[in-house]
């Protein structure tokens, strides 16, 4: 083996010589950045602690002394490493340089002439080339594609954009008294126009059950339908969702995710047992859904399953859990947000755009949290939204929230939902009295629009359900009362011996009762019980069930359950 | 083949750390009141206008020397000399900026933004190179780009990259291009500067990220050959197109190709191809059914790429400051973020309404609906044309540099015999005179 000459020898000692500087200027900066990055901060958390140990108080002249010191003594250590960092990366650099030219040098000087290997079979070898070529630029494409696919479906969170739309932007109320579109369906009445509705079924052997479809997640609100979909929500403290199902085959068709806030996180809300983290029913305008939660995270979601835009409404302090469901009048979604006490402003009665979430109006309210639930319904041609709370039956425009009459006759925990019947909004107090309000007046109507007040007590979750003729009451104890709507006379009182909070329905002439057994009593409406028929599904439930053509939708605890089969399109108009 | 071993990982490693340590943050002025006087916060001086001439001037010389000295004097030594100039003057004394490789976004921007006038030293930036290339080759790449001169220096011991995987890897590079060229047209970023690996050593300062990656391009590159130019430039993307076109270029030996095959390997770049040989008959057929395939697999990938391209919009608005300041205040408004930002607190201040920002923003998702979709059919059609390029069969008759590849480096000259003989016979020449 020859001697490496002297001008490679040479070379290669510098190489070594600016290699072992790299080195050591490299470990310099790497000592010169853990001092900054480790020692520097805990100088400055103690500088931090002091002043903040200070704050407030009336620091005495030693203290801001030592403090200034202390800052002083941190800068001028930050300048240093500085100007060490840049001197250190000046002398790397030059380093490096050496060492390159010196590694080049010793390429250059230890050169060996080309010596090409044995040609081999260049025509393959091309071919194969190419060929892998191929394969390459294929899985280019392949990990390009499927890097685009995955982006397409996560989809960017661009919440403010409003969705695109095609066609109306809203379902008419005509179309929604078709279908059941909110808690208790049309005006929120909780009465049916379809008169084929099932009288017979039972959950043990099936007979007169279409479907029963498991739920993902508990929730205390009942079920909604548009069509061929079932919507209904499901929440616990770590996770919130909306859920479609096909109405004819009970598929879950779809799961939306509806993020829970920053706020309602670090809130820990604990709402009550009976409320839950899912109790406000959905909604929906015929084109998108709304679901709103107890942490008052509020959601959109076009019927594909798309989030079109999700949003807090800040964190309601609600004595029991937020429980209110959602009303839809045009392509807005009204959101009744009552909380507190009453006297610190935080209530609101909201109007968002359904297509963007954006607030269209709302209206501050000086009320105390409650649980009814907003309905909109027609009066003499005019559209009036009815809340109610404590003290107050409101009505306002639905168009831009301006209040059109509000009456003084409410206290207490207020839960049921106000119907409109006969010419009449009724109102109840829970365990006190139902009060008739002729809905025509303008301002406060307390003393000149109330019909009458009946008061021999009130249900203390269930609404009332009205056929035009009597108005029907259920107390969570199974105390059913018949009222004349026209004076507010009690007509007759039965005893169902079951517990109760599934509010009453109305179809064909029928009211259905759902028990928290699971057991739908059916009776004849009219001025006296006739009981027409027990049916028992098998599974607790506590959601009012839903009526659309032909069938009934009750949702159990953990159960969607589809009673009835054949659609038939028999309507009582 | 260099096998990685410990040591040089170790070292590594501790460059990459070095490198991030150079990227000391400043801190916040003192709190205290002090004598100190600070000075009013004022926009810097744009650079003196002469010295953009200047700059012009030194690359329409520069790229006259290189053009001469690749095709003419074909002297390796002097083109490393000139590149080192390049290196010295265009990267650590105009710190790397004018470059025509960013030029690229201030040409987009002035053919989609009326407001924007391109400066004229600018667009001789951009155009000089390639108007050279066009007749020359790559000789901009060879001897003038900053950036491809910090790379060359730092080549020790280059490795071959399979030609299969210089062929996926190239598609970033025209994927970059690609998006280079939207997000500039939207206004949104000029991501080739922002993202310039080397810009932070010429200027011995810059964000950590930046620097470290630049440190492992460098680290890289003194194993596998210029790996920015050949993977990631999107100027070169467009300088490949044009060196197919040019009338003059390098070529390994100055007279005829004896097939001696001593260049086989000078290349680090692997830019030598070989000559071809026929094609088994069997082959022929199997290439016309896969070529007729491509050729209505393209349309389909640029349609495919084009419906991709508009699927992401959203997500290549957000690049967009204005839409990120949008969601931002957004999420701010509907308490889904806790605090604020610098930017929230600015639009604020501004008295802007946030229904005006949301409206602005999306418009401008709309916009990049077009352009997503514009760009995906840019990448659909050139994976498409790529798939094609390779399932034709080229003819070559002697060692010769792809057209595209070459970067007119002069590496490959001293590797020919007959470059040898005709400098001995330039030698002989000048004694006898």
């Amino acid at each position: 083996m020859n001697e490496p000459s002297v001008a490679y020898r040479t070379v290669r000692t510098t190489a070594k010589v600016a290699g072992t500087f790299t080195v050591l200027f490299l470990v310099l900066l790497v000592g010169n950045l853990i001092g900054t990055t480790v020692i520097g901060p805990l100088r400055e958390d103690r500088l931090a602690a002091m002043k903040v140990a200070l704050r407030g108080g009336d620091p005495t002249d030693e203290q801001l002394a030592e403090i200034r010191q202390l800052d002083l003594q941190i800068r001028r250590n930050r300048v240093w490493r500085l100007d060490f960092a840049h001197k250190t990366g000046h002398a790397l650099l030059a380093s490096v340089v050496v060492l390159l030219v010196a590694g080049r040098l010793m390429r250059v000087l230890n050169r060996r002439p080309p010596q090409p290997q044995n040609a081999l079979d260049v025509g393959a070898e091309q071919l194969r080339e190419a060929r892998v070529s191929r394969w390459a630029v294929t899985a280019g494409l392949v990990v390009l594609g499927g890097g685009a696919a995955m982006l397409v479906m996560v989809g960017a969170p661009l919440a403010f954009v409003a969705a695109e739309e095609t066609g109306p932007a809203y379902a008419s109320r005509e179309d929604k008294r078709l279908q059941w579109h909110r808690f208790r369906g049309p005006d929120g009445a909780g009465v049916s126009i379809f008169t084929n509705i099932p009288t017979e079924w039972d959950g043990a052997t099936g007979k007169g059950i279409l479907w029963k479809a498991a739920v993902p997640l508990p929730g205390n609100n009942s079920p909604i339908i548009w069509n061929d979909r079932v919507f209904l929500s499901g929440a616990t403290e770590q996770k919130q969702e909306v859920y479609c199902y096909d109405a004819d085959l009970g598929r879950l068709l779809w799961t939306g995710d509806v993020p829970i806030s920053p706020a309602a996180a670090q809130a820990r809300i604990d709402p009550m047992e009976d409320t839950g983290y899912a109790a406000s029913t959905m909604a929906t305008d015929g084109k998108r859904v709304y679901a709103i939660f107890v942490t008052g995270d509020i959601a959109a979601f076009d019927f594909n399953g798309r989030r079109l835009w999700y949003k807090s409404l800040g964190v309601p302090d609600n004595a029991y859990g937020y429980a209110s469901s959602l009303e839809t009048h045009q392509d807005r979604v009204i959101v009744q947000y009552d909380q507190g006490h009453g006297d610190e402003d935080v209530s609101r009665l909201y109007a968002l755009d359904g297509a963007s979430g954006r607030v269209v109006w709302e209206v501050k309210r000086d009320v105390p949290n409650s649980w009814t639930s907003p309905v909109v319904v027609e009066i003499e041609g005019r559209l009036q939204l009815l809340t109610l709370t404590d003290p107050w039956a409101l009505a306002n425009d639905p168009a831009d929230g301006a209040e059109i009459w509000r009456a003084d006759c409410l206290g207490g925990d207020v839960a049921p939902s106000a119907i409109y019947a006969g010419g009449l909004v009724l109102a109840i107090e829970p365990y006190s009295h139902m009060v008739a309000i002729k809905p025509t007046g303008q301002g406060d109507v307390t003393k000149t629009h109330i019909a009458w007040t009946m008061d021999e007590g009130g249900p203390d979750v269930c609404c009332p359900v009205s056929d035009g003729q009597y108005a029907y009451l259920l107390e969570s104890h199974g105390l059913i009362m018949c009222c004349r709507l026209a004076d507010g006379e009690k007509v007759y009182e039965h005893d169902l011996r079951d517990n109760f909070t599934a509010s009453p329905s109305l179809a064909g002439g029928r009211l259905y009762f759902l028990g928290m057994d699971g057991v739908m009593t059916i009776a004849e409406a009219g001025p006296e019980y006739k009981e027409l028929g027990k049916n028992e599904l098998g599974e607790k439930c506590h959601a009012s069930p839903a009526f659309v053509d032909g069938r009934i939708y009750i949702r159990g605890l953990e159960n969607l359950y589809c009673i009835g089969g054949a659609v038939a399109g028999d309507r009582a108009d | 083949m260099v096998r990685p071993r410990p040591i040089l990982v170790a070292l590594a490693a501790l460059l990459v750390v070095g490198v991030a340590a150079l990227g000391l943050e400043r801190f916040p002025p003192p709190e205290f009141e002090t004598d100190y006087v600070r000075p009013t916060t004022t926009a810097p001086n744009p650079p003196q206008g002469v010295w953009e001439y200047v700059d012009a001037g030194v690359l329409a010389v520069t790229l006259v020397l290189a053009t001469v000295l690749v095709l003419r004097t074909r002297n390796r030594k002097l083109i490393f000399t000139l590149m080192l100039f390049c290196l010295a003057y265009f990267g650590f004394f105009r710190d790397g900026c004018v470059c025509p490789i960013g030029a690229i976004q201030n040409v987009t921007l002035t053919a989609f933004d009326p407001g924007y006038a391109i400066p004229l030293a600018v667009l001789i930036f951009f155009a000089l190179p390639l108007v050279f290339t066009l007749f020359f080759g790559r000789v901009f790449c060879g001897a003038v780009c900053p950036l491809g001169a910090i790379q060359d220096a730092v080549l020790i011991h280059p490795v071959r990259v399979p030609r299969w995987l210089e062929s996926g890897l190239r598609l970033i590079a025209y994927l970059y291009l690609g998006a280079g060229v939207l997000f500039a047209a939207m206004g949104a970023m000029f991501i080739i500067c922002r993202y310039d690996p080397f810009v932070g050593f010429f200027r011995l300062s810059g964000n950590w990220e930046i620097l470290v990656f630049g440190g492992c391009l460098l680290l890289i590159g003194m194993f596998v050959g210029r790996p920015y130019c050949r993977f990631l430039c999107p100027y070169g993307v467009i300088l490949r197109q044009l060196s197919r076109l040019s009338r003059w270029r390098v070529t390994i030996t100055p007279t005829d190709c004896i097939q001696c095959r001593l260049c086989e390997d000078a290349c680090p770049f692997g830019a030598i191809r070989k000559p071809t040989e026929p094609w088994p008959d069997k082959e022929y057929k199997v290439a016309r059914r896969r070529l007729a395939f491509l050729l209505v697999l393209l349309p389909v990938l640029i349609g495919a790429g084009g419906w991709g391209g508009y699927e992401l919009r959203q997500w290549l608005a957000l690049v967009h400051p204005e839409v990120r300041l949008a969601q931002r205040i957004y999420l701010e408004e509907n308490a889904l973020v806790e605090g604020t930002t610098d930017a929230s607190d600015a639009f604020r201040a501004l008295g802007r309404s946030s229904d005006e920002l949301y409206a602005a923003a999306t418009q401008l998702r709309d916009r990049f609906g077009l352009g997503g979709t514009l760009l995906g059919a840019f990448v659909g059609c050139v994976i498409g044309g790529k798939l094609l390029t390779l399932s034709v069969k080229r003819r070559r008759a002697d060692y010769e540099p792809d057209p595209a590849s070459c970067l007119a480096c002069g590496r490959c000259y001293a590797y020919c015999p007959k470059e040898h003989e005709r400098l001995k016979r330039g030698r002989e020449g000048l004694i006898r005179h």
